[in-house]
């Protein structure tokens, strides 16, 4: 599977995938998304009260309001501009725009986000990088696990130990094991 | 080799929770910060916690856990087990949720371990404001209806209350209020002249003040501070405040209700112990807060006095969303 | 005298050097991590140093502030995924030389840029400071808002495909800033009666989201393709280099002290007005920006640390902190015995030259390690894409998550990542949503603030904007920037010019 996409291919922010003059797979329904999402964005803006105060210009509501109001108008533009034009020859949404990697790296992505809070981050990441290297780079097992098991515990120490940051432990007792070394460090009483 | 690893983890796991208050703590604790770092919550909390994690002999790990005016870190520690391995470290509005609509936990839901000290509002002003004291403050509102600009810090907040004080206690004040998202930035406003009077916490305005920043008009407090003893008490401007004061923003530390009766008691001695380091001590009287140091019963009925008073305060101000009758919380 | 002896002594004491080394060096690779955030760092730093004497305390906190907000451009230029707002304008034209193996180059530029900046923001500290807070402090709400209306009219130059995709993501921006409870009324925004919008969305989330997993998803395009071999012989500019862009970067680093002085705004911003400010006076840029102009990273390296000096100045005249890392130092000043405020300049004036004395020496170290590391950094970017893309998707959650302990910050980065991925196969730019994030507090809150001021009338409102010569040139200044932004303007440039050009060019 060959996936062509050297041209415009939208990896850097400054040149944007998009093509002057052509209409890519997919981009008229993002666009009718996007309008649609506007225009309810700007109802649910107009529902904003201030149950404290007053509801004039200094309002919760009037930079919300404002806002969404422009979102809806350049949506609409950009709707209506889009449907004008030609669709880009050759091009389909399976081929480059979610190709099967994209899919499934990006239902990984999700599962991993659902099974974050009760497995805990380090059955769930290193679950998350074997697959997704072994899928991606189709080595042997000794090297994806090696790869993905020496990089996660880098990156554990780096934000638990050294940040202190508190990831979800799940079914791993983090902090024990972690008081266990702080004792056995500290002289044991 | 299977059953060796699989005897070690559950043997870890079963110690774990098995192990109760005699070993207490017997792993790292975490310490939930409901404000952001640098703010006055934090500064407090990072300043009492080594202290109190020496008398305890374990691990206080603190992270700061903002958003929803604090309403968040609170549910996330009322969510976990009742333990002693999580604290909440936060300050006085959370008895307050109830009845601004922010949430239906509040403090009834947590032990105070400790209520750690008390800060005192004070009412500053721009320097080049047409007034020096509060009596002339009110003089100017009445001659000048609508023209003084006060800073506020949203519903609930300190400046909130204040300001519920004064008109319950002098008749409705024509004032704008400009809202700014804290004290500080609200201070600094004041000092630029975007506000001409605010009220804030002593600590936060005793240097402005030193430095001849912003001028004080009067402590709200029954007596003069010992850090500012020539600005007045606003009691001896009108006596009617004597029923209000003294009131303040306080900062606790706090754990799930049905926390085992002795990892309470041996937090709550640790905190105390950490409470009265010297150090500590001199950072709060430097930053103008009263040390409190109370817990148990004590700190149960404050916190009940404290939320009566308040939030009935505000119900008369009509400053509530819904009235602290409807939570059982009897009118002072 | 003492003076010059207080600011001596991080220079003569061997053990404060080390710390602010070890600071530094810790620092850029904290500001290179997305996820990982200077605030962060020094917060920890904090319950850490906490027996320490203040000196050494202020030390390592200072080289980690250095270094960080430099090693936000590392990660920009190498994989197009900023590790801090203030290096998400660094990106723009930084990653587009990585892709042609100009990656040595760019990080070379970078840090010898960022040391001038550095040095600049420390200079105007040393010199101008009680000057400069006291001209911050003349920042009405009215001028604030003004200042965002600026802000957002960058977009213009941040959506170099389509204008229109631009303003849409510019006004996406600002809803996304708005979601949650209001600050100042405590009111529901777009919160749809879910706990979940209840505390907003992060804005770390958003960034690490649109740059970060979108990226990486974007990267799975060509997994298989080879890295791109970078050619790092040359790294320190040349001196030719150095003093062609020498009369800019005063411009942009006069724009990152302003800015970083001002409390409320900070480097993030600061970085991308002077992006802006580059885009508009550089004439014959050797590439056109955003494929590589040089000019297009001097301008926001050499404004985000200067913004360093800059949010010193607020600090240490008034205690009043000029951006989220220096508010953490006042507390830690606070919990080591002094009183910040505008007292400490009269009564400890040592601590203020010494912490200049410090923010050179950080500087110092950090054009030291930026020059020297840089071999190891782009070996990441020849890394197997295979192994980087899952690596870059799990730093994303874990850095997402560490920002605020929460969970809903990684369903929002991890949502926002799957939009962005659209967003950029469909030509919409992400900067603007990036940047209308960023402005969104500064514009809503001070237009509300100022409007209230003047009882919520117009008259008053625009009265009081001609009545300050500040708010004046502020205003002027916008409607100047968005007139030169309209074709019109264009056109009739175009037309007045003509003539002129042919007669240089013949």
């Amino acid at each position: 599977m060959k996936i062509e996409t050297e041209h415009h291919d939208g990896t850097s922010d400054a040149t944007p995938g998009g093509y002057e003059g052509q209409r890519r797979p997919g981009e008229l329904i993002f666009g009718a998304v996007m309008f649609l999402g506007s225009l309810f964005l700007v109802f649910s803006a107009w529902g904003i009260e201030n149950t404290f105060g007053p509801n004039g210009l200094s309002s919760p509501r009037a930079i919300p309001l404002a806002t969404t109001i422009v979102m809806a108008i350049a949506a609409g533009v950009i709707l209506f501009k889009d449907a004008r034009l030609p669709r880009v020859t050759g091009e389909t949404v399976m081929k480059d725009i979610l190709p099967v990697n994209v899919i499934i790296l990006a239902v990984m992505l999700v599962a991993y986000g659902v099974a974050l809070k009760p497995i805990g981050f380090l059955p769930t990441s290193a679950v998350f990088l074997i697959i997704a290297i072994k899928l991606l780079a189709r080595r042997g097992w000794g090297w994806t696990l090696l790869v993905s098991l020496g990089s996660l515990i880098l990156i554990w120490i780096v934000f638990r130990i050294v940040f202190t940051v508190l990831i979800p432990a799940g079914i791993v007792p983090e902090a024990e094991v972690i008081q266990m070394f702080r004792s056995l460090f500290q002289g044991a009483p | 080799m299977k059953r060796f690893v699989i005897g070690a983890v559950s043997a870890l796991v079963l110690g774990a929770s098995a192990a109760g208050a005699a070993d207490y703590p017997s792993k790292e604790i975490q310490g939930v910060i409901q404000w952001g770092a640098g703010g006055s919550t934090d500064t407090v909390m990072r300043s009492v916690t080594p202290h109190a994690e020496e008398a305890l002999g374990g691990t206080v790990v603190m992270q700061n856990m903002t958003g929803g005016v604090g309403a968040i870190a609170l549910n996330h520690v009322a969510g976990q087990a009742a333990d002693g391995y999580t604290l909440l470290m936060g300050a006085e509005n959370p008895l307050l949720y109830k009845v601004m609509g922010l949430g239906d936990k509040d403090y009834s839901d947590f032990t105070p371990i400790s209520i750690l000290a008390r800060g005192t509002p004070i009412l500053v002003a721009n320097p080049d404001a047409p007034f020096d004291d509060y009596a002339g403050m009110m003089a100017y509102i009445n001659d000048n209806p609508g023209e003084l600009r006060m800073g506020a810090t949203g519903p609930g907040g300190l400046p909130s209350v204040v300001t519920a004080m004064i008109n319950t206690v002098e008749g409705k004040m024509d004032v704008i209020s400009v809202p700014y998202d804290g004290d500080g930035p609200a201070l600094t406003a004041l000092q630029g002249g975007a506000i001409d009077v605010m009220p804030a916490v002593l600590g936060a305005a005793i240097e402005g003040i030193r430095a001849g920043k912003m001028k004080p008009l009067a402590i709200f407090d029954v007596a003069a501070n010992d850090k500012l003893p020539e600005v007045p008490p606003v009691t001896d401007f009108n006596d009617a405040y004597n029923t209000y004061l003294p009131w303040g923003p306080f900062f606790g530390v706090f754990v799930k209700k049905g926390t085992p009766d002795d990892v309470v008691a041996k937090l709550a001695d640790a905190y105390a112990k950490g409470a009265e380091n010297p150090a500590f001590v001199e950072l709060m009287d430097n930053r103008g807060f009263s040390m409190m140091g109370i817990s148990g019963a004590e700190a149960e009925a404050f916190l009940s006095k404290w939320q009566q008073g308040t939030t009935w305060l505000l119900q008369d101000a009509g400053l509530t969303k819904a009235s602290p009758e409807d939570f059982g919380i009897a009118r002072p | 005298m003492d003076a010059v002896l207080a600011f001596l002594t991080v220079f003569t004491q061997p053990e404060l050097l080390l710390l602010v080394g070890l600071g530094t060096f810790a620092g850029v690779y904290v500001g290179a991590i997305p996820g990982l955030s200077v605030t962060m760092a020094v917060s920890i730093l904090i319950s850490f140093t906490f027996s320490w004497d203040v000196y050494p305390a202020i030390s390592l906190m200072i080289g980690i502030y250095m270094g960080g907000v430099y090693g936000g451009s590392r990660t920009a230029i190498l994989l197009n995924i900023p590790g801090a707002p203030s290096a998400i304008a660094t990106a723009l034209d930084g990653y587009p030389l990585a892709k042609r193996g100009e990656a040595g180059t760019a990080i070379g530029v970078t840090t010898v840029m960022s040391f001038i900046g550095g040095f600049i923001g420390i200079g105007v500290l040393a010199v101008a400071a009680p000057f400069v807070s006291d001209f911050a402090l003349k920042f009405q709400p009215r001028d604030y808002m003004l200042l965002a209306v600026l802000g957002i009219l960058l977009v213009g130059s941040l959506s170099s495909g389509s204008l229109i995709k631009g303003i849409f993501a510019g006004a996406l921006g600002i809803a996304i800033g708005a979601v949650g409870r209001d600050p100042l009324t405590f009111t529901e925004r777009f919160t749809f009666d879910l706990p979940l919008m209840q505390g907003g969305i992060s804005f770390i989330a958003v960034m690490i989201g649109m740059f970060g997993v979108s990226e990486a998803l974007m990267q799975l395009h060509h997994v298989n393709k080879d890295a791109v071999r970078q050619k790092i012989s040359r790294i320190v500019p040349s001196l030719s280099t150095v003093k062609k862009h020498l009369p800019l970067s005063l411009q942009t680093s006069t724009i990152g002290v302003v800015i970083g002085a001002l409390p409320g705004t900070g480097g993030d911003i600061a970085a991308l007005m002077a992006y802006d400010h580059a885009k508009r006076v550089t004439k014959n840029p050797e590439r056109p920006f955003g494929d590589g102009a040089m000019e297009g990273l001097v301008a926001p390296e050499t404004a985000n640390n200067s913004a360093v000096g800059g949010a010193f100045i607020p600090m240490m005249t008034l205690g009043i902190p000029g951006d989220a890392v220096t508010a953490i130092m006042i507390g830690a000043l606070f919990i080591h015995g002094l009183n910040p405020g505008p007292m400490l300049m009269v009564d400890q004036p040592d601590m203020f030259w010494f912490i200049v004395g410090a923010l050179v020496m950080a500087n110092v170290f950090m054009l030291i390690f930026g020059l020297t590391g840089i071999k190891l950094f782009t070996k990441i970017v020849e890394m197997p894409r295979a192994v980087l893309i899952p690596l870059i998707m799990l730093l994303s959650i874990v850095g997402a998550y560490a920002v605020n302990n929460s969970l809903s910050d990684v369903y929002w980065m991890l949502g926002f990542g799957f939009f962005g991925y659209f967003m950029r196969h469909y030509g919409y730019p992400l900067g603007p949503v990036i940047l209308g994030v960023i402005l969104s507090r500064l514009l809503d809150d001070n237009w509300r603030r100022a409007i209230i001021s003047e009882r919520e009338d117009l008259g008053r409102f625009f009265g009081g904007i001609f009545s300050s010569p500040l708010s004046t040139v502020l205003l002027i200044a916008v409607i100047l920037i968005f007139v030169s932004q309209t074709p019109l303007w264009t056109r009739a440039k175009a037309h007045i010019l003509k003539p002129r050009n042919q007669g240089v060019q013949g």
